[in-house]
């Protein structure tokens, strides 16, 4: 599977002005090519203590279950040569299934569900693999234009094995009709690109009866260009 | 066997609690070495503060080395604090090894579609003018943008300018 699109059509540009806040946010000098740092090296590196067990598990962060449809969310994290990156942390957050965050800054009058943090943590294996089991999200107005809904989105950030495979980015659900209104996710040049955001519905690996399951597979760059063992 | 890269999406405003890791602006190393302080104001297009950045570091060792994994688990030569409502960051860590010591960051922030990079030294100009890195911008009036001023012994005070006047230079 080569991707054919053009590097610099993969990530958004810093300026995309349907997304308003790009606006007073992105620069506006050409960035600099710099040499190979002597900090692009491998590292940070992080030891499993420093996540907790279940960390992985959201729907068990309360008292009781949270509201929502629970859903099992595995994939694999992987470089550009289809290697597994092996034993890096993968953090993430989300809304609860009413679309409201678990943070005093969200303003949108949606309950809160008391046993809905919407944090997770955990390391990918040595296959890369990784594993969540949380809910649903909903999806929330946002104040960017007219009638903005953001579409349900889980947001991802991803360290790598170095500083040039740091990734932040958001994974999102299949036939969600407000990907066609989202000016975040169609900042993505390439509609290929875009796609590979979007997470698959996969029967067999949710818990029968019990949750729905989806893989999502992140893939980081950086690896072409530094050397960064196995 | 090849795969198309994730691309980026912005961070958004609600990841404080999520990423924010007990004394991640307490950078720890192996070796014991001067302790610092870096600290100054992320600033948007309109002089703004931005109050809702991430904001990380990277660094070599007060030895100069590639900073080893932690005992605690905690990564040692990377700190990760967010700003607060006034723009203001702040990290402690320890002089990186060298002769012109220099801390990379990475900005993340709603607002950004993909992370910034960039670079700030805790050297004088004039040295940090002669460091084959910076060659293109040796006669340039932004490098100044990339050095931290001196603030009291053991502190260092560099503001982040997002865009327009004083853009900060961000790498590619």
């Amino acid at each position: 599977m080569n991707d054919m699109s053009r590097p610099d059509a993969i990530d958004p540009p810093y300026l995309y002005p349907d997304y308003k806040s790009t606006r007073l946010r992105a620069p506006r000098e050409p960035l600099l090519a710099v040499p190979v740092s002597v900090l692009d090296v491998p590292g940070p590196t992080i030891a499993e203590g420093f996540i907790a067990k279940g960390d992985n598990d959201l729907t068990k962060h309360g008292k009781s279950l949270p509201l929502g449809e629970r859903m099992v969310l595995t994939g694999r994290l992987l470089d550009e040569d289809g290697r597994p990156v092996r034993r890096s942390l993968v953090e993430i957050w989300q809304a609860n299934a009413s679309g409201r965050y678990a943070h005093p800054g969200d303003q949108h009058d949606a309950p809160l569900d008391p046993n809905f943090v919407g944090i997770g943590r955990t390391f990918t294996d040595d296959e890369g693999r990784y594993r969540f089991v949380t809910i649903k999200p909903g999806a929330y107005p946002w104040q960017n234009h007219a009638y903005a809904w953001r579409p349900q989105h889980i947001h991802f950030s991803l360290l790598g094995n170095a500083p040039v495979q740091r990734l932040v980015t958001q994974m999102y659900f299949p036939g969600d009709p407000l990907l066609a209104i989202d000016p975040v996710y169609n900042s993505v040049p390439d509609e290929a690109a875009r796609r590979r955001m979007i997470c698959a519905m996969a029967l067999e690996t949710g818990i029968e009866g019990v949750a729905l399951g989806y893989t999502f597979d992140i893939v980081l760059g950086g690896a072409r260009s530094t050397p960064l063992g196995t | 066997m090849g795969a198309g890269r994730t691309p980026s999406q912005t961070i958004g405003p609600f990841f404080h609690e999520a990423l924010r890791w007990k004394d991640g602006g307490k950078v720890a190393f192996a070796e014991t070495g001067r302790r610092i302080v870096l600290t100054g104001r992320v600033l948007d297009g309109a002089g703004e503060p931005v109050g809702d950045a991430l904001f990380e570091t990277w660094q070599l060792s007060p030895l100069g080395k590639t900073p080893a994994p932690g005992r605690d688990g905690k990564p040692h030569g990377f700190g990760r604090v967010e700003t607060a409502k006034d723009g203001t960051y702040r990290i402690e860590t320890a002089m990186p090894g060298g002769d012109c010591p220099s801390i990379d960051v990475t900005l993340l922030m709603r607002g950004l579609l993909k992370a910034l990079r960039t670079r700030v030294y805790l050297a004088p100009e004039e040295r940090v003018r002669a460091d084959p890195a910076l060659k293109p911008l040796a006669a340039s009036p932004r490098l100044k943008t990339l050095v931290a001023a001196p603030a009291g012994p053991d502190e260092y005070r560099w503001d982040v300018r997002l865009q327009g006047d004083g853009e900060t230079v961000f790498f590619a």
